[in-house]
């Protein structure tokens, strides 16, 4: 079958998937920190056409081999984890990392997952728990009589035990970070797992080596930007257009060669 | 019986059109191809008045650059490639959304690790940082420099697919002054759409007129056969 047909074809899908990546962003656009992905593509296998020798009036020219490309695919979906507007809420238990760090989060399986979103609460226990019910690593219990929650940029938690006038620390908060976090696997729920990508995590304290500051009474919002995915909407749209005439104009130069025979 | 000259040139050109067609088709799909390089083809006749014969050049000229803010992501700003080890040898890409491997290796989108000046990068650290002149700095400490190297010229070069180019000559060292490294960009294709569009309504225009020409060449031996022999 005629390989332009196949390259335009193979070009539409690609644009398919970039504008379904697109419509994923902006669904999130108000996702508690959520992190943009976009596609990343590459040309596939290149055929060879030999060269011909051809000797003109000139004397003898050698013309190069003549390479066919066969479209594009997808080579990856990367997330872009540049950091999201904070926004301020005042509610005591919602927190945001400013800088470097993840929260770490245990899931029922017992593994460990990282997220950003800090919309915790507590749990009927006492501990701090994520929105989805998962505990904070470390975990905090907060006594059922405390008053006056407090989270420091360092991550500490204290709280104002009804008997005691001066606030008593409960705990502090470890965040987590990656080498390469555009690595880690989305679980939903704004949970991220470890994999081999992203290298093996480094916990620590806030503002210590690298570490970001725990803001309280703040989240992150999504990193998605609706006027770059706008644009970028357009260009996969005229881009899938554009493929879509190159299968045309191959379809109609072959329905004319079709046409040849009378 | 033999078929006229004029036939077989005809069949020739078509073939060569079709083949433009092709290309500018792969062209288009790749619109959205980080760092991809447009293929240009131009007809070289073999005597005046003679049928095309396709002559292919890579278009090397640097893409837009595009804002990313990933730390992985690398622009070459200036002509000149990174070098990737792979099991059938070195190959040259300037195709930047690097990742790392399991073990920690600095590797490009098909998995292959990227060379510095001592081979394979590995980075294990908390921060990547790469400077304009190609150093690899985790934790500011340098580890290595990326190895960029000049681009041996189009004529050079084939394409494997992936982004990636053999060259058939061994590439020389970059000279620093005029191949930078970008962080947290990412060059753009360098096709312009509106060039690949010209170019089809060209291509089936062209073929279309050749194709009426066959068919008038056609008519007339049908004239021949038919007509001629009639008493």
């Amino acid at each position: 079958m005629n390989p332009g047909l196949r390259a335009a074809a193979s070009g539409m899908a690609a644009q398919q998937l970039r504008v379904d990546t697109i419509a994923n962003n902006l669904a999130n656009v108000n996702t508690t920190a959520f992190k943009k992905s976009r596609v990343c593509f590459e040309d596939v296998l290149y055929q060879t056409l030999e060269g011909t020798r051809i000797v003109n009036y000139k004397g003898s020219e050698t013309v190069g081999p003549m390479q066919v490309g066969r479209g594009v695919r997808t080579a990856a979906i990367l997330r872009d984890e540049s950091q999201g507007t904070t926004e301020q809420t005042n509610r005591p238990l919602d927190l945001a990392v400013n800088g470097e760090g993840y929260f770490q989060v245990e899931r029922p399986d017992g593994t460990v997952a990282y997220t950003r979103d800090g919309t915790f609460t507590i749990s009927d226990t006492g501990s701090i728990v994520t929105t989805g019910g998962y505990t904070l690593v470390p975990g905090v219990t907060i006594p059922p009589e405390a008053t006056q929650i407090s989270v420091s940029a360092t991550g500490i938690v204290s709280a104002t035990v009804a008997t005691s006038s001066t606030p008593v620390q409960l705990g502090q908060i470890q965040l987590a970070r990656f080498v390469n976090p555009s690595g880690l696997e989305s679980l939903g729920e704004n949970l991220y797992a470890q994999t081999a990508a992203s290298g093996q995590p480094m916990t620590g304290q806030a503002q210590v080596d690298g570490f970001g500051s725990v803001l309280q009474g703040a989240l992150e919002d999504s990193n998605t930007d609706v006027v770059t995915e706008m644009v970028d909407m357009i260009s996969a749209q005229r881009a899938y257009e554009v493929n879509s005439k190159a299968i045309q104009a191959s379809d109609e130069m072959i329905q004319e060669a079709n046409g040849l025979l009378r | 019986m033999t078929i006229p000259p004029g036939i077989i040139k005809t069949a020739r050109t078509l073939s060569y059109y079709s083949q433009l067609e092709d290309v500018t088709a792969n062209n288009l799909a790749n619109v959205s191809t980080d760092a991809f390089k447009a293929d240009r083809v131009t007809a070289l006749l073999t005597t005046p008045g003679g049928s095309p014969v396709p002559v292919q050049q890579i278009d090397l000229s640097q893409g837009t650059f595009r804002e990313t803010g990933r730390v992985l992501d690398v622009a070459l700003d200036g002509p000149g490639f990174l070098v990737v080890g792979t099991a059938a040898g070195e190959r040259l890409t300037r195709g930047g959304a690097l990742h790392l491997s399991g073990n920690g290796t600095l590797v490009d989108m098909n998995g292959d690790p990227v060379l510095g000046a001592k081979g394979p990068i590995t980075i294990s650290g908390g921060t990547v940082e790469l400077q304009g002149d190609g150093t690899v700095a985790v934790d500011n400490v340098a580890v290595d420099r990326l190895r960029l190297v000049a681009s041996p010229g189009a004529a050079q070069l084939s394409k494997e697919g992936g982004g990636r180019f053999v060259s058939s000559t061994p590439a020389a060292v970059a000279d620093p002054s005029v191949l930078r490294v970008r962080q947290g960009a990412i060059e753009e294709s360098n096709l312009d759409p509106i060039h690949g569009m010209v170019d089809l309504v060209t291509i089936q225009r062209a073929y279309s007129a050749n194709i009426s020409a066959l068919r008038a060449l056609d008519g007339v031996l049908g004239t021949v056969a038919n007509d001629l022999a009639k008493p």
